[in-house]
């Protein structure tokens, strides 16, 4: 009975080839919008977090929020490293400097670091030429700069600049080292940085209340086995300087990173899947309405077919079966569409990944395909019902009559 | 088999009060051709509703094969027309997406018959009204003569007791209609129960039995049993 009701349903959904086109458009763009945009996020989240946990599963950042007036020196970080799980400790301080071509007139906005030598071996930078900052550059306060790749391309049109000077804020600095451009999704925000010695960055802080002490640092453990004692140490030495509050500071390791930013996705996630599965809503509404002609527009049939004997919820069951058959096809074409649309996101991408070295693949996952099927059949089912049950209900003679 | 004890069917239409059926008794037997006569508005087809088990009268007591029908479900009565009537409209009512085949197929689907068993029960119903050949047409590319052959098939592919008829020459030419009333009496002969309604006085003289209808009211013309 079924199979004949699949059967059937089928013939009259081809009788009106164009009809039910458009009457599935509304959940083919629903389910595309909605396994698409789920997927792209997804995809990008699994390649922003591998690449987090990947980025040195033995890195530490801390930041300090409030220093309760003592503030932290290069020297508390010493101690801090004198632990045999640490390897490297690197203070960061970022600012927004301004940099002034030699004519002063063209001028832009770098990101100004101050920090170690630590800090390139800790995020993996690696040298196109010169060297990185040493500590007698912290020692001597020497105003010294290693810069990234492309900041060095876009201020001297070369990479060939050691010896040259870089003007920021109105101070000279030597160039002594370019980077080279760093690999994988993360980097992309680093590419524009101009490296500085840490103590010479603090010299310029003005703002009083952080009383020049560091208020950032990255440390690495030495191997993945001593990451949470070092996550320990760190967190008892700074509890000691400021006490036991919770908000003074905050240690993040890379798990918890990438446990962080997959949240943030989930939700974008959500959010995106929430609007697309509105449209699919849409798109059933625009099933049951096609359905309430169809069936108006098939009285004359329901009386015949009543009148062969028909039961009520054999009439039921047909027009059910055909509005859930209406969403499956528009589902199935909306994946269609979907893994179309992700293939040429993909090829477009990988045309991309070859010049920003970033590569993401998006593929579809099983979930939102899931997802979709079962959201179109409980659009069917509740869309297809009203129209159906008036279809089942109508009068044998009423409708035998209707001309 | 039909007994029809003081039935009336009475309608409202705003103040008035309409009988469609004023207070009509009637026994049919089976094996019986009965033709039923009268003028458009005379209750004809109000008549073969209720007979047909598709409307209900308001008024007295409707017994098929001995069993009064007021007991049963809206699908009950839509098994028991399944099982015990066939219909034939005028204007032949098949479904014009489907094939003859699958028209004819119908009534087999929702008494739950077997796929196998309906095929050949299909074959033998297209066989004995001589439409073997257009079983593959749609109702759009055949005859209405052909059609109608299509719809009589339909009717007796549950091989039921009764055949209910109404108009069937109505939309025919004189010479198709004749054919299809010789296709009748083949039923007839071969055992089903056939009512005729119509307002043709040629058409219903070809029954063995004809009854007049007039004013919901109906009287006997004449009977040859």
């Amino acid at each position: 009975m079924i199979i004949k009701s699949i059967k059937m349903a089928l013939k009259a959904i081809t009788s009106s080839k164009m009809r039910s086109f458009l009457t599935m458009l509304g959940v083919i763009i629903g389910v595309t919008a909605l396994v698409v945009l789920v997927s792209l996020v997804t995809s990008a989240t699994k390649a922003v977090t591998d690449e987090v946990a990947s980025m040195g599963k033995d890195m530490l950042s801390v930041s300090i929020a409030d220093n309760k007036g003592k503030p932290l020196k290069i020297e508390d970080l010493k101690e801090i490293a004198k632990d045999r799980s640490i390897d490297l400790i690197s203070p960061k301080l970022t600012s927004v400097a301004e940099h002034k071509m030699r004519n002063g007139i063209k001028s832009s906005d770098v990101t100004r670091i101050g920090t170690n030598g630590s800090h390139f071996i800790i995020e993996g930078y690696t040298l196109a030429s010169g060297r990185l900052l040493k500590h007698a550059d912290l020692d001597n306060n020497s105003y010294v700069s290693v810069l990234s790749n492309d900041i060095a391309i876009s201020l001297f049109g070369s990479t060939d600049i050691i010896g040259r000077d870089v003007v920021l804020d109105g101070v000279k600095y030597q160039v002594v080292g370019v980077l080279n451009t760093p690999k994988g999704l993360m980097a992309e925000t680093n590419r524009n940085n101009i490296y500085i010695p840490f103590t010479v960055a603090q010299r310029l802080q003005t703002d009083a209340s952080t009383g020049n002490g560091i208020r950032e640092f990255l440390l690495t453990a030495k191997g993945a086995d001593n990451v949470s004692r070092a996550e320990q140490v760190v967190k008892e030495a700074l509890k000691a300087r400021f006490g036991d509050d919770p908000e003074a500071f905050h240690v993040y390791n890379q798990n918890e990173m990438a446990k962080s930013i997959d949240e943030i996705y989930k939700v974008f996630a959500l959010l995106l899947g929430g609007i697309a599965a509105i449209s699919l809503l849409v798109g059933g509404i625009g099933i049951m309405n096609i359905m309430l002609v169809s069936v108006t527009e098939r009285t004359k049939e329901i009386g015949i077919r009543k009148a062969l004997g028909a039961k009520s919820s054999s009439i039921l069951v047909q027009f059910i079966v055909e509005a859930l058959v209406l969403c499956l096809i528009g589902c199935a074409m909306g994946i269609a569409v979907s893994a179309g649309i992700l293939a040429i996101v993909n090829g477009v991408s990988s045309g991309a990944a070859a010049a920003s070295a970033a590569k993401m693949t998006f593929s579809m996952s099983g979930t939102v395909i899931l997802v979709a099927v079962l959201f179109s059949t409980v659009i069917g089912l509740v869309f297809g019902l009203y129209p159906a049950r008036k279809a089942a209900k109508m009068h044998p003679i009423d409708a035998l009559r209707f001309e | 088999m039909i007994v029809f004890k003081d039935i009336s069917k009475i309608y409202n239409i705003g103040d008035e009060t309409v009988y469609a059926l004023d207070h009509v008794d009637l026994t049919i037997k089976e094996g019986e051709f009965v033709g039923i006569i009268g003028p458009s508005g005379s209750g004809k087809s109000t008549l073969m509703h209720i007979m047909g088990c598709l409307d209900i009268a308001t008024e007295g007591e409707y017994d098929l094969d001995g069993q009064s029908i007021d007991v049963y479900t809206d699908n009950e009565l839509a098994a028991i027309r399944n099982k015990k009537i066939g219909f034939i409209f005028q204007s032949f009512n098949l479904l014009n997406k489907l094939t003859i085949e699958e028209n004819v197929e119908l009534p087999l689907i929702y008494q739950g018959v077997h796929a196998a068993k309906r095929r050949t029960r299909v074959a033998e119903a297209l066989a004995q009204v001589g439409m073997s050949h257009r079983r593959k047409h749609t109702p759009n590319s055949i005859s209405g003569g052909q059609q109608q052959r299509a719809a009589i098939a339909r009717a007796i592919v549950t091989r039921p007791a009764l055949i209910l008829a109404d108009e069937p020459t109505g939309n025919l030419d004189s010479k198709t209609g004749e054919e299809i009333m010789a296709l009748f009496q083949e039923l007839n002969i071969a055992g089903h129960t056939i009512v005729l309604i119509t307002h043709d006085a040629s058409v219903a003289a070809q029954a063995k039995r004809i009854l007049m209808l007039k004013d919901g009211k109906i009287a006997e013309v004449r009977d040859d049993n």
